[in-house]
Order: structure tokens, then C-alpha cells, then sequence
């Protein structure tokens, strides 16, 4: 595989920036990094592997994706064929698209999957994780965002330095004003990391039988998770554990399904999950297609007598 | 206020089913409203309530198997805006959202707007790009994840529902707002609006009245079902006390 030239980079989140300079340093030749804030986060930068960091000092009241045009200024000045490498957060996927126009270049979100030929190739997930999706890129310079997992974090080491650079603001020619921030609480539950998933689905009768389950995952060391219907239908759940098309994908050890029939609408977000086990009374759901260990029983018989036993 | 709230008309997802070479059987799917757009409409109408002598102009693009679709047509006219727009033609099948994107600039700069409403993605690419380069092809501001939106004169006060935080933006319209599914629960549409739909106009225009000559800068190789894992599948028939501790024991296998 060839390599860009060089490859731009910036995160919005610090926790995101050693994975997408690890995806520069293995897919470009050149890796440099756009950082909005202070010397320290640009050291940090350097520390990554970033060979050039151009710092820009943070702007009153401008929304962080206004610094397109002042990224896209120097990707374009670089006269090179290039690539943008963005995390793929709501303030990454925008500046991505806004890059993408003002710099001519294909935008892909969420990539998976980069290869660099005499055009750049890239993989991602599309019907909401049905299939998998590969794009052509003909444009000499392309901005992607990287999916989570793609690339083994870069570990900082101090005493890597980097040439570093001040960054000039271009303000867009019409700029929104930020008028108000609050913190909100994330999500507790980020199933994605999860080793362990228990998911319930429609057949259990009402949301007080979930205690069964609840018991059943504290005993395995399970997190939560539930089937569409549970969270949209029901709305049992916080739509943040729904398992399948549009919502997680899971990358567990265990996947634990209780009550789930398996379409492959809710399975392609289970079947990157090491080892599947079911319990329907259901023998023909779809789901004992999908599993290593599997039991066609009564799960308010099933569920109390596994968590005895596992106890 | 000229309104304009876009949406995608994409294959019933619980109907399509992988062929045996990986592709996705596509062709036997029912067609509806991309589903995150049904928000979009919602936002649209609402925010034309709060706006004397607005209107709510629905603009769809696609391949004309899609956009021909009569009983899809109705459908977007019975979520309540006025009339639908339509940029239909067979040499859009399989586009990317740069393409997509450009095509509604040029439906949009003929329709004339001040505010354009986008879904957060489509339910099959889910790119989540088409409204931010949208609005950056159209040289307005443009805006994603938008939770609220709050009209003031000729500004739109929005509330960004981000991973970590909410940020209220102040928006010099017009401008492109990408919405989340949270903002509203699109109501479902009452016999009347069903009735009233077929007697909305439908505006038809072409690609080259949009201004669009193809020219993508990505475009699709394939589209393929992931490989099954091969699983043991060993599965106990019944749920005695000896079977569930059957099961027990092959579980207790994995997790120590």
C-alpha cells in the first residue's frame, strides 16, 4: 500500500486525537496537526507523532467548526494530495462536509477501512450496519472520519518534538454566534466498550420482568442492552442500549440474548460479539441461527435458575 | 418564511434480505420516508405555525424508482407541507451525498428559501454529511445536531445537542439546520391530512434545471452483507432443571 503524502489532522475531543495521529502516522508520509488551544495541547500533539502542529488561540464565541476555512486554507496551500483525518463527532462530521466543499474533496464518515493505491479507497458501514459499503475517492485531496477502533492509539512520548506553528483564524463569510454552553451528562453506558451484554427483547411481558434479567446480568457481570422495539416500542430502555441497524454495535466477548427473536436488523449489532448464547422458547426464532449456546425454554423458568446456578 | 425540509425516500429496512453473493436484495423492498426525516418535516411545520405566511415546501432526490413513487409522494404531503418538490431521475441511483447535496443546492436556489430543514442521516447510507454540505455549497451557515430551534426576526436561535455538552447557537438566516430525532415526535398523520395530500401540488425539476452536471468526487465500488461467524450452535431443547443446568454449564465454559 502507497501513502499520502501528508495527512492533516484534529480532533475535538482530546481522548480521540493518539487514534487518528496513529491512523496518520500508518496511512501518510507527513502527519500534521491542527490543534484550537494552548501550547500544551500542541506538545501533546507532538508527543503522538505529529511532525507539524499549527496552534490556533481559541476565539470568543465562535462555534469550533468555524475554523474550517482556516483548516482548509492550509490543506489547500499544501499543494499536495492530502487527506483530512477527523473523529467522527457531531463537531467532526461537520467540519468534514464544510472541508469537504471548500477543499473540492470526497467526505467519508465513519470509515473503517483505508487503502492507498493510485486513488484512496474506503470502507464503511451502511443500511445501519447491513452491509458494508466500499467507496472510491477520485478527488486529489479527501477528509474522512475515522470509526472508533480503527487504529491501536499512539502513546505519547514526551521527547518527540514537532515543528510548531500559529495558526491564523479565517473567520467564514457568515458566522453563527455561540451564545450559551452547558455540560450535560453523558450516557452512563457506552455498550460498545462492554465485555459482557445482556440483551433483552419482546418476550418479556412487562418492564417489571426485567429485574430477571437485571438479576440475572450483576451475577455475569453484564451490562444491559435491548432489542429496537424494547427502547423505541416500549421504551423499556434509554434508546442508548438498543442493539442493531442505527444503534450500537457491539464488539463484546459475550452476547447474551433473552427474549430476542434475531432479526438481522437487530443481529448484524450483535454478530461482532465473540461468543452469541440465546434463550427464546421460540425453537424456530431466528436467533438460534446466530448462536453458540442456545435454550428453547421459558425464560421466567430459565432466567432465576442460571442466576442460582451462577451465582 | 420559506421553508424547505428534505427528505429521503429509502427501501423499508425489516425488508431487505442479503443474497447469497453478499449483495442486498434491495429490489423486493417496500419504499418510505428515510426515517430521521420525518423529523425534519415535523420541524418544518411546526416552526411555519409560529411564522405567519410560511410555507413548508417538502424536496426529495433520488433515483425515479424512489421519488415516482406515488404512495410515498402522499405520504410526505401528509406530514403537512404545502407542496413537494421532486428532482427524480434514473442517473441517481447509487449517489453519494456530494452528488445528492449538489443537486439540492440547485432545487433549493430555485425555490428560493430561508431556512432549510435536514434529517441527522439518511436510514440507508447514513452519511450524515448532506445537509452540512448543503448548506456549504449554498454559502450559508449550517448547522448539525440541532435539538430546538427558536425563531427571532432573521435569526434562529438553535440548541446543539453534542456528545458532551449542549450549545446554543445564534444563526443569521438563511441557513441549512440538521435535526436530531429528538427535537419533536412526528405525529402520525390524520385521515384529513391524508386527504388533504393528494390535492397538494408536486413540482417536478430536472437535473439540468437544478444546474447539476455529474462530476463525483467518490463514488460507490460495492455494497456486501459482512461474513456470518461460524457459530457452534449448540442448543438445549427444553427448560427442565437438568437442562437449565445444562445450559449453566455451558455458559460457566465461556465466562471463566
Amino acid at each position: 500500500m502507497s501513502k499520502m503524502p501528508i495527512i492533516f489532522v484534529f480532533s475535538d475531543k482530546k481522548d480521540r486525537l493518539p487514534e487518528i495521529i496513529a491512523g496518520a502516522l500508518a496511512l501518510g508520509e507527513d502527519v500534521c496537526a491542527f490543534v484550537v488551544g494552548t501550547d500544551e495541547d500542541a506538545q501533546y500533539a507532538a508527543s503522538l507523532g505529529a511532525g507539524v502542529v499549527y496552534t490556533f488561540a481559541p476565539q470568543q464565541d465562535v462555534m469550533l467548526e468555524d475554523y474550517a476555512p482556516s483548516f482548509s486554507a492550509l490543506v489547500a496551500g499544501c499543494g499536495k494530495k492530502a487527506m483530512v483525518l477527523l473523529p467522527p463527532s457531531k463537531r467532526g462530521r461537520a467540519l468534514a462536509a464544510r472541508m469537504g466543499v471548500q477543499l473540492g474533496a470526497a467526505v467519508a464518515n465513519e470509515v473503517t477501512k483505508v487503502e492507498i493505491a493510485d486513488s484512496v479507497t474506503v470502507g464503511r458501514m451502511v443500511f445501519g450496519g447491513l452491509a458494508s459499503g466500499s467507496e472510491k475517492i477520485t478527488s486529489p485531496v479527501c477528509v474522512l472520519t475515522l470509526s472508533s477502533g480503527s487504529f491501536e492509539p499512539a502513546a505519547p512520548d514526551a521527547s518527540r518534538k514537532a515543528e510548531l506553528k500559529q495558526g491564523a483564524f479565517v473567520p467564514p463569510a457568515i458566522m453563527p454566534k455561540v451564545v450559551g454552553q452547558t455540560p450535560k451528562q453523558g450516557s452512563s453506558v457506552d455498550l460498545c466498550k462492554a465485555k459482557k451484554v445482556l440483551c433483552v427483547g419482546r418476550g418479556f411481558a412487562k418492564k417489571e420482568d426485567l429485574a430477571l434479567a437485571e438479576n440475572l446480568a450483576t451475577v455475569i457481570g453484564a451490562e444491559l442492552g435491548c432489542s429496537r422495539p424494547v427502547a423505541e416500542g416500549e421504551g423499556w430502555m434509554e434508546r442508548e442500549r438498543y442493539i442493531g441497524v442505527s444503534g450500537v454495535m457491539l464488539k463484546a466477548d459475550v452476547y447474551f440474548a433473552v427474549g430476542v427473536s434475531g432479526q438481522i436488523q437487530h443481529m448484524v449489532g450483535a454478530n461482532g460479539s465473540k461468543v452469541i448464547i440465546a434463550v427464546s422458547k421460540d425453537k424456530n426464532a431466528p436467533i438460534f441461527n446466530f448462536v453458540d449456546y442456545g435454550i428453547v425454554g421459558d425464560l421466567y423458568k430459565v432466567l432465576p435458575g442460571l442466576t442460582s446456578l451462577l451465582k | 418564511m420559506k421553508i424547505i425540509s428534505c427528505c429521503k425516500i429509502v427501501p423499508e429496512e425489516q425488508d431487505i434480505s442479503v443474497n447469497n453473493d453478499k449483495t442486498l436484495k434491495l429490489d423486493t423492498a417496500g419504499l418510505k420516508i428515510s426515517l430521521y426525516d420525518l423529523n425534519a418535516l415535523e420541524a418544518g411545520v411546526e416552526l411555519a405555525a409560529t411564522q405567519e405566511g410560511s410555507t413548508v415546501t417538502a424536496l426529495t432526490v433520488g433515483a425515479k424508482v424512489s421519488t415516482s413513487n406515488t404512495k410515498v409522494r402522499k405520504d410526505i404531503l401528509s406530514r403537512g407541507a404545502d407542496s413537494l418538490a421532486v428532482v427524480g431521475d434514473e442517473a441517481l441511483a447509487g449517489i453519494l451525498p456530494g452528488e445528492t447535496a449538489k443537486i439540492m443546492a440547485g432545487a433549493a436556489k430555485k425555490l428560493g428559501f430561508d431556512l432549510i430543514l435536514c434529517g441527522e442521516g439518511s436510514a440507508d447510507l447514513y452519511a450524515q454529511q448532506t445537509g452540512l454540505l448543503l448548506g456549504e455549497l449554498l454559502g450559508v451557515p449550517t448547522i448539525n445536531s440541532v435539538g430546538k430551534i427558536t425563531i427571532n426576526g432573521s435569526t434562529a436561535r438553535v440548541e446543539r445537542d453534542l456528545e458532551d455538552e449542549v450549545e446554543i447557537v445564534e444563526v443569521p438566516l438563511p441557513a441549512v439546520l440538521s435535526v436530531t430525532t429528538d427535537i419533536n415526535v412526528p405525529k402520525i398523520p390524520s385521515m384529513k391530512a391524508i386527504l388533504a395530500a393528494s390535492k397538494k401540488p408536486v413540482e417536478e425539476i430536472s437535473l439540468a434545471d437544478a444546474g447539476y452536471s455529474s462530476a463525483p468526487a467518490s463514488t460507490v465500488l460495492s455494497i456486501l452483507a459482512p461474513d456470518q461467524a461460524d457459530r457452534k450452535r449448540e442448543i438445549i431443547e427444553g427448560d427442565s432443571e437438568e437442562q437449565i443446568a445444562a445450559f449453566a454449564a455451558n455458559i460457566r465454559k465461556i465466562l471463566n
